[in-house]
């Protein structure tokens, strides 16, 4: 098994203005909370609220470049939003190693996403499986 | 626990995992007559049950499993 209980991993992302723009054109949601600056003031926020699923983007790209292993396929992913993310917002993405099922070579991960502010912005978890 | 109580309690994690709210499952139940219960789900399926019975299975305990009878004695034996 190439992970054991409680091992950890960190890696750093930008909610870039490219990455935004992308992920519009890709997706089409335009909702005027993601891209009208106006209208996310008026509704409490200080500025266009990044899209959540970007953070769900970023753990794609952990999980299938970042971890120690290439021979992995994502089981399932949960994740729960608990602070907005802002334009140019610097996330920390911390992820430890929760649970391991050896008997059928799956192991679940809790990971929270952190602003620079050190708020919890986001967090959950993940489960991928080793292909053996 | 007994056998009956411990099919009870798999057969809502089966439910639960298989989306079929009216699955019934038998001791004789095995992954042919079940709709979805395709080697992903089964993983799924171990996990939640693993996770359910706060217990842990080997490869070769799942491996040997012929149908939820099998997969029940397990469970059982692994409770004493």
């Amino acid at each position: 098994m190439t992970f054991k209980k409680g091992d950890y991993f960190s890696e750093q992302f930008i909610v870039s203005s490219e990455i935004h723009e992308r992920f519009i054109d890709l997706f089409k949601d335009k909702n005027p909370l993601h891209t009208d600056e106006s209208f996310a003031i008026a509704n409490k926020f200080e500025s266009r609220v990044m899209h959540g699923n970007i953070l769900n983007g970023f753990i794609s790209y952990f999980v299938g470049e970042c971890l120690p292993s290439k021979n992995i396929i994502i089981h399932s992913q949960d994740i729960v939003y608990k602070k907005p993310v802002y334009l140019n917002d610097r996330l920390r993405l911390n992820v430890t190693v929760e649970n391991i099922y050896e008997s059928v070579h799956a192991v679940e991960f809790k990971f929270e996403f952190i602003n620079t502010g050190l708020k919890l912005v986001a967090k959950g978890k993940f489960q991928i499986g080793l292909l053996v | 626990m007994d056998s009956d109580k411990i099919l009870e309690e798999i057969q809502e994690i089966f439910r639960d995992i298989l989306d079929q709210q009216n699955l019934v499952i038998h001791p004789e139940t095995n992954a042919d007559e079940v709709e979805d219960w395709d080697s992903l789900n089964h993983i799924q399926l171990v996990v939640a049950i693993e996770k359910h019975f706060k217990m842990r299975f080997t490869s070769k305990e799942i491996q040997s499993w012929k149908n939820v009878g099998e997969m029940i004695i397990c469970i059982k034996e692994k409770m004493v």
